[in-house]
Formats: C-alpha cells, sequence, structure tokens
C-alpha cells in the first residue's frame, strides 16, 4: 500500500500551492485530481483548435513588486517564484455601470474610484472615507462569527445606490451568499478588487498551470489525473487514507481536500464519519450562486464598435441590484462583461475576446439536462444566449455580425467538470476559515476556506500547509 | 558548525528565500523582520529551511529567539555543533 505524509485531493491552484509547499522542503506528497487538466475552476479547454479558458477573467490583487507584503508578493515568494520573472499586465479600466443612473469608473489606481465617487455621490464622500478608514484597520483573516456586511456598509453609505455599486463587482467576483456577504469577505474583495486591482499574467491560465506544476515536481511532487478520491477512510476517529475511483487504497498522515465543504463531506461512505464531520445537511452548505458564462470571438471589424479602454463591465438594469439565484434559468438584469485582451501591453490578434457572465439558476438548467428530449438543453442554451446577446447590444453596441466563434456553459456544465455542487463557483456560504474539520488530520483549503479568487486560493493552499501541517512536524 | 559558518548559512537562507534582500547592510543585533521587511511566512521558511538542511527542530515557543542574525546564531551554535 502506498503511505504519504500528504495527500491533497483537488489539483486546482490551491491543492498545487499546498503541495509546492509541502514539497518544497523534502516532502513526500501526492496530489490526487479528478480531471486529466490541472486547474479545476481556473481551467481551460480546447475547442476547434483554440485554447479556452474556463473561469479566469482577470487576476485580483495586482501589487507592484517593491509592494513585499501585498498578498500577491509574499505568495510568490512562499511558493518560490521570483516575482521578476513573472511578466503581469493590468487591467486598463473597469466601470460598474447602472445604466440611468450612474457609472463609476476603477483603475490598479485607487483614487480614480475616489475621484468618481467624490464627483457622481459628492454628499457621500466623507462617510465612504470614513469606511476606508475602518477597512484598513479590519484583520480578515481573523477566525470570527459572520458579520454582514450590507449592514456594515450601510452604516457608512446612506446612499443606496452607491451601496448597491460598490456590492455589484465584488458579489460577482466571489459572493458566495445571496444578497449580503460576510464582512471578513466582503473587506478581503474590496482590497483584492478596488484597492490592489485587476491584472492577467502573460498568457493563459495554461502557462500559469504550467509553471505551477514545474514548480511542484520540481521540488519532488507526485500528481495523478483523472484519478478521482471515491471515498475518504477513517480509523479511531482520525484519516487513514482515501480509496481512490480505481479502487486502490492510499494511506496518509494528513490529508488537504481542497474539494469544498459539501463536497468533501460526501466522500465520507460511513454515515457515523459523515456525520461527525458536519451535521449540517448538503442543502445548508451548498452554494447556491452558479452562473451562465458566454466566450465570444469576434473578427477584428468589431474594434471599431466595441470598448477598446475597458476591460470590465459590471451592470445592473434593474431598479434594485439582486444577487441571488434567479427565478427564471438566467438572470439578464445583471452581468459581467469582460474583455480579456484590454489589459496592458496587448497583442492585436485577429480575434477579440469577450466573456459575458449571468447569475443563472442551477435546477432549472439540471432539469432541461436530464430531461428525455435531449434537444431541450442545448435549445435552452441558445435561446438564453441569445437573449443575453440583446441586452449586450443596448450596453456595449450590436457586435452580433461580428461573431466568429461562441460557446457557453451552464451550472451544469460547471459542476459536470469541476465537482462542484450546484455549480456554485465561490463555493459553500459557510466558510471554514480555520481550515480545521472535527478530524484532526484534515483540512479545507480552497474556496470553501474563505480566502477568494486566484490569489486567494494559492494563499489558502500556502497557509493550511505553513499553519497546520508545518507545525505538527 | 563555527559562528561563521552559521552565519553564512543564515544569509544564504534569506537570499534564497528573498533575492532581493539587501544583506550587506544588516545589522546583526538589529531584528530581521525590520530590517528585511520580510513577514511571518518568510521566518516560517527560515525554520523549515534548516530543519531540512539540518534535520533540526524549531518549536514555535523558540521563535523569538530567532529574532536577529546574533540570536539566531546563539540559538544554532549548540544545535549546529555536529553538523
Amino acid at each position: 500500500m502506498r503511505k504519504y505524509p500528504l495527500l491533497i485531493i483537488g489539483g486546482g491552484l490551491s491543492g498545487l500551492a499546498a503541495g509546492i509547499r509541502f514539497a518544497r522542503f523534502g516532502q513526500k506528497v501526492l496530489i490526487l485530481e479528478k480531471h486529466s487538466k490541472a486547474g479545476g475552476l481556473n481551467s481551460y479547454y480546447y475547442r476547434k483548435g483554440r485554447l479556452l479558458e474556463t473561469g479566469l477573467h482577470a487576476i485580483t490583487n495586482y501589487a507592484p513588486p517593491e509592494d513585499k507584503h501585498a498578498p500577491l508578493n509574499r505568495l510568490l515568494r512562499q511558493l518560490k517564484i521570483p516575482r521578476r520573472t513573472v511578466k503581469l499586465r493590468q487591467q486598463k479600466t473597469s466601470e460598474i455601470l447602472f445604466p440611468g443612473r450612474a457609472n463609476l469608473c476603477f483603475s490598479n489606481d485607487f483614487s480614480m474610484l475616489q475621484l468618481q465617487i467624490a464627483k457622481r455621490f459628492p454628499g457621500s464622500v466623507k462617510q465612504f472615507a470614513q469606511m476606508l478608514t475602518e477597512i484598513d484597520a479590519y484583520d480578515a483573516f481573523a477566525p470570527r462569527p459572520k458579520v454582514s456586511a450590507r449592514t456594515f456598509v450601510a452604516t457608512f453609505l446612506q446612499d443606496r445606490l452607491l451601496l448597491e455599486m460598490i456590492f455589484c463587482p465584488l458579489m460577482f467576483y466571489g459572493g458566495s451568499d445571496e444578497d449580503d456577504m460576510d464582512l471578513s469577505q466582503f473587506i478581503i474583495l474590496f482590497r483584492a478588487i478596488f484597492q490592489e486591482g485587476f491584472f492577467r499574467p502573460e498568457g493563459t491560465i495554461k502557462d500559469l498551470l504550467g509553471l505551477l506544476l514545474q514548480q511542484y515536481k520540481n521540488f519532488g511532487g507526485e500528481i495523478e489525473f483523472s484519478s478521482g478520491v471515491k471515498e475518504i477512510l477513517t480509523e479511531n476517529n482520525r484519516i487513514s487514507g482515501i480509496r481512490t475511483d480505481a479502487g486502490e487504497v492510499i494511506s496518509c498522515d494528513d490529508l488537504i481536500s481542497t474539494a469544498g465543504f459539501p463536497e468533501t463531506k460526501r466522500l465520507f461512505s460511513v454515515p457515523e464519519a459523515a456525520a461527525a464531520f458536519s451535521e449540517l445537511p448538503e442543502d445548508k452548505t451548498s452554494g447556491r450562486l452558479s452562473f451562465l458564462e458566454s466566450i465570444y470571438l469576434f473578427n477584428k471589424s468589431a474594434r471599431n464598435h466595441l470598448p477598446e479602454d475597458r476591460t470590465i463591465i459590471f451592470y445592473n438594469l434593474s431598479e434594485k441590484f439582486s444577487y441571488r439565484r434567479p427565478d427564471d434559468a438566467v438572470d439578464l438584469n445583471s452581468g459581467v462583461i469582460c474583455f480579456p485582451d484590454n489589459f496592458e501591453r496587448n497583442r492585436q490578434g485577429d480575434t477579440i475576446q469577450m466573456r459575458v457572465t449571468h447569475l443563472a439558476n442551477y435546477e432549472k438548467w439540471l432539469h432541461a439536462y436530464q430531461d428525455a428530449d435531449t434537444s431541450r438543453y442545448p435549445a435552452m442554451k441558445t435561446d438564453w444566449t441569445e437573449r443575453s446577446r440583446k441586452v449586450l447590444g443596448k450596453i456595449i453596441g450590436n457586435c452580433s455580425e461580428n461573431i466568429v466563434y461562441e460557446d457557453s456553459f451552464t451550472p451544469v456544465t460547471i459542476e459536470r467538470f469541476t465537482s462542484r455542487t450546484q455549480g456554485a463557483v465561490y463555493g459553500s456560504s459557510e466558510k471554514i476559515k480555520d481550515g480545521r474539520t472535527y478530524f484532526a488530520n484534515l483540512y479545507i483549503a480552497g474556496t470553501d476556506q474563505g480566502y477568494l479568487g486566484i490569489v486567494g486560493a494559492l494563499l489558502s493552499g500556502v497557509t493550511m500547509v505553513n499553519q497546520h501541517i508545518f507545525n505538527k512536524m | 558548525m563555527t559562528i561563521d559558518e552559521i552565519k553564512k548559512v543564515l544569509l544564504e537562507i534569506i537570499q534564497d528565500i528573498d533575492d532581493e534582500a539587501d544583506l550587506e547592510n544588516l545589522n546583526p543585533a538589529d531584528a530581521l523582520r525590520d530590517q528585511l521587511d520580510l513577514d511571518s511566512m518568510d521566518f516560517l521558511d527560515i525554520v523549515m529551511e534548516l530543519r531540512k538542511r539540518y534535520q533540526i527542530q524549531i518549536p514555535e515557543a523558540d521563535y523569538p529567539q530567532l529574532a536577529t542574525l546574533d540570536s539566531c546564531v546563539n540559538y544554532l551554535i549548540p544545535r549546529l555543533k555536529a553538523a
């Protein structure tokens, strides 16, 4: 029987980071990844010879190399990746657009947002500054009970429109709760998105994953693809190992699961062990928020219509911004429009990419997918994508005739490829902030541990190994 | 190991953690943390690297004794005697 000091379930960003950390100091570690590729929620696929990314719009937490304490730079040091060797492209300008009411632009220079607020919401300037002072002093990483971020923000910002505009990008890029979020999560996202900002690495997510995989292997880490975990095995209230889908039992001293909290619970086949892990039923821990995402490639003539200086547009058309599972299959009243080419030093390719994200209802998509009539699901996809394009036409102008390629994925697609229940990309609304579980040698890392985005996922893997595993050795 | 050898190893480890660290102007009696602009995660790396190279266990309670280069050396002398 194979035995490892550390086993990691999941070869996404948090699993790879945890693996690099552990392997770096000469320890044997094995990552088991169910899919044939690394990346988890941030992976890629090929269609018609083109590489398309699954999740990545932009990476948050931009920091210049000299800011050594910034999360991004701390993270790279921990992974032993020299900051100067990674080429980063910063965003141009992003926009929060509530048509007919207000818009706010922001960039990686936080003063742009402050100036925009001063211009459009002059009565809120002082309140916004007071809120910033509180945010700057807040330790968002200390484990503490959940507090409503909406209540916190409302104590400062009396203007409800401004409040909703501030929440809109933060929710779309990390909100796992409906219409509110935990204050710590809000502050992590506020810093990551507004105060630090967006960037993309040179190349695609595949290059970033390749860099991480290479680093992991250089340190002697092992990874097995298409190797799902069937079951977590317990013995005397400890994790003794796992059984793979292929039936192999592998034992371990410690186990890190990046599969997600409800997803990890499903891996206990002994009911007593599952109950000990968590007494909460799955519908209490599964995230309810998922998305319909469409990827468009336009020909060059679309350049005349499309904004060249906008990186990401977060829009909302309705009277009240709603961030919850919609009653319909898709909520077209709000969304994210991302132009991955509109980062600095963009090479002018033969196509222009646009990605569009809307809130979507997992159950509606699942019913269509499971329908005996197999034409229903693709027809529903086509129908909603067309409706989405009409709404987009009003916001960025009609580019339908310039489309050379398009593809969409639904909450069901996300669930199938990432194993996240209900396609909940931001995971459970219950976060396990310290990563600990009932079992003293099982830890949760990744989305359900509560750090957000790509930098957050990587930091989550690093932190769990630093705090829990190194200390025990 | 001699005092000078231990010092050399420590500087080498720090350089490895942060290749831009300014070791030339390091005052051995002052806190490393203030001079190098590093944080607790980086200091864990010094501990882990020493463990990897010399199999010495440094309990968390002893971390305060690693505050300056001099105090690190003093702490390590008896532990690296045979190394």
